[in-house]
């Protein structure tokens, strides 16, 4: 693991919509007033990232594009003899008999197979294109602020794993306490690699079939790779949970949270508020302080006894 | 002189009475005809699988590839979507849009688009 944060929680679900990015701005908000030394959040739902959104933040401090290999072949050196054609897993390359191959950029991934197996060196191993973008903004909470990282692919690319992990790698360079890490839906490699080197994953499903289901898919996920999780069942009171409940237990849950259901919360979505600053007295809002409250006590050991104030 | 054109149908089990695919990419297979251009005589049947049926990216594309290392001059089946068409004009092959029809009975149909 690249040196960096101190600790790595990981906010994800499986299934879209349930409430991840709510509880990862919710969370951020909370804990940068109780983490005094640095909080990063990374949005890595690259198809669709809106945690800036929800933050109501301004412009980003700065751009930076999000570089992959591409194939630069130079004809000269190309013989034609289509190993590049075979070796590439995307179908990125394209060859008529006795014709110089050609790439489609979109459907390349940037694994560099072909540059490995050309036998006459014609691929540069320099070549890049770009797949997306990483912006970073600063958000300001009572004098007090934390750090936002937000990754995008560009429109059309087929491709989100790489851009996860260049924006995630991004993420843990500039932080040096916490970072807070909001996944996109599905249990893909793209999330794989965004729950990558997590000291705690926090999955969040809702009490529907649709989120049991995608809960499990997602505890295998987390379980599978040897992570510790909680679940946070959101919306809670529209429906039973008994099952929810069970399947965290088989997969080694260690705690469930319970935000109930509550209409303020999309007023406050549509102000670009997270509710804990909309409605503090919220009953959402006090479910979500206790789950920023346990984190930090969790966390203290971490992130060390001047790490978190006020646990 | 007998002229012959090799044409490649989208088709699932494969064969001249297999219906024409509803999918380029996600075709399981492809039967590749060759027939005399001027009878309409089918002179050779010959059924490939599709790489792109199985692929996890780029089924098109990859499609289109098997058919030009087949030595096919004109594909026939749903419209191809844009990456398989690129793919189809760099490796020079012909593009007949057509479904709802058996491989034997589009054969007709084909050479008919083309002449």
């Amino acid at each position: 693991m690249p040196s960096g944060p101190k600790a790595i929680v990981s906010v994800t679900g499986g299934k879209g919509g349930t409430g991840k990015s709510f509880v990862a701005t919710n969370l951020a908000v909370l804990l940068s007033e109780r983490i005094s030394n640095g909080l990063v959040l990374a949005d890595l739902d690259v198809e669709a990232p809106n945690d800036h959104i929800l933050l109501g933040v301004g412009d980003p401090l700065n751009v930076i594009e999000i570089e992959i290999f591409f194939p630069k072949i130079d004809y000269k050196k190309c013989t034609s003899c289509g190993a590049c054609v075979k070796a590439c897993d995307t179908g990125a390359i394209i060859m008529a008999q006795g014709r110089p191959p050609f790439v489609f950029p979109r459907l390349c991934s940037g694994c560099m197979a072909c540059y490995y197996v050309c036998p006459e060196k014609a691929i540069a191993r320099d070549g890049k294109r770009v797949l997306g973008y990483i912006r970073t903004y600063r958000v300001e909470r009572n004098g007090k602020s934390f750090m936002l990282v937000s990754g995008t692919i560009r429109e059309g690319e087929e491709h989100t794993p790489p851009a996860i992990v260049a924006t995630k790698r991004h993420a843990m360079n500039m932080s040096r306490g916490l970072l807070l890490v909001d996944t996109g839906a599905g249990t893909g490699n793209g999330i794989s690699a965004a729950i990558q080197y997590s000291d705690l994953v926090i999955a969040v499903t809702e009490p529907t079939p649709l989120g049991l289901h995608d809960l499990e898919s997602i505890l295998k996920i987390v379980s599978g790779m040897g992570y510790r999780s909680w679940v946070v069942i959101n919306r809670h009171g529209i429906g039973p949970e008994e099952e929810h409940v069970e399947l965290a237990k088989q997969y080694g849950v260690e705690r469930i949270y319970r935000i109930p259901y509550s209409p303020i919360v999309p007023r406050a979505y549509s102000r670009g508020m997270p509710i804990v600053e909309y409605a503090p007295d919220d009953p959402a809002s006090k479910a979500l302080e206790e789950l920023a409250r346990d984190l930090a006590v969790e966390l203290e050991g971490k992130l060390g006894v001047a790490g978190v104030v006020g646990a | 002189m007998i002229m012959v054109v090799r044409i490649a149908f989208a088709t699932g089990s494969g064969g001249l009475d297999d219906e024409i695919y509803s999918r380029l990419g996600r075709a399981p297979t492809f039967t590749i005809v060759d027939v005399d251009e001027k009878t309409g005589e089918i002179l050779n049947v010959k059924v490939i699988e599709n790489p792109g049926y199985t692929a996890g990216s780029g089924a098109g594309v990859k499609a289109a590839q098997a058919l030009g290392d087949e030595k096919v001059q004109v594909y026939a089946g749903p419209t191809p979507g844009p990456n398989a068409y690129a793919a189809l004009q760099y490796l020079g092959i012909k593009v007949v849009p057509l479904t709802g029809y058996k491989v034997r009975d589009a054969v007709k149909k084909v050479l008919e688009m083309l002449a």
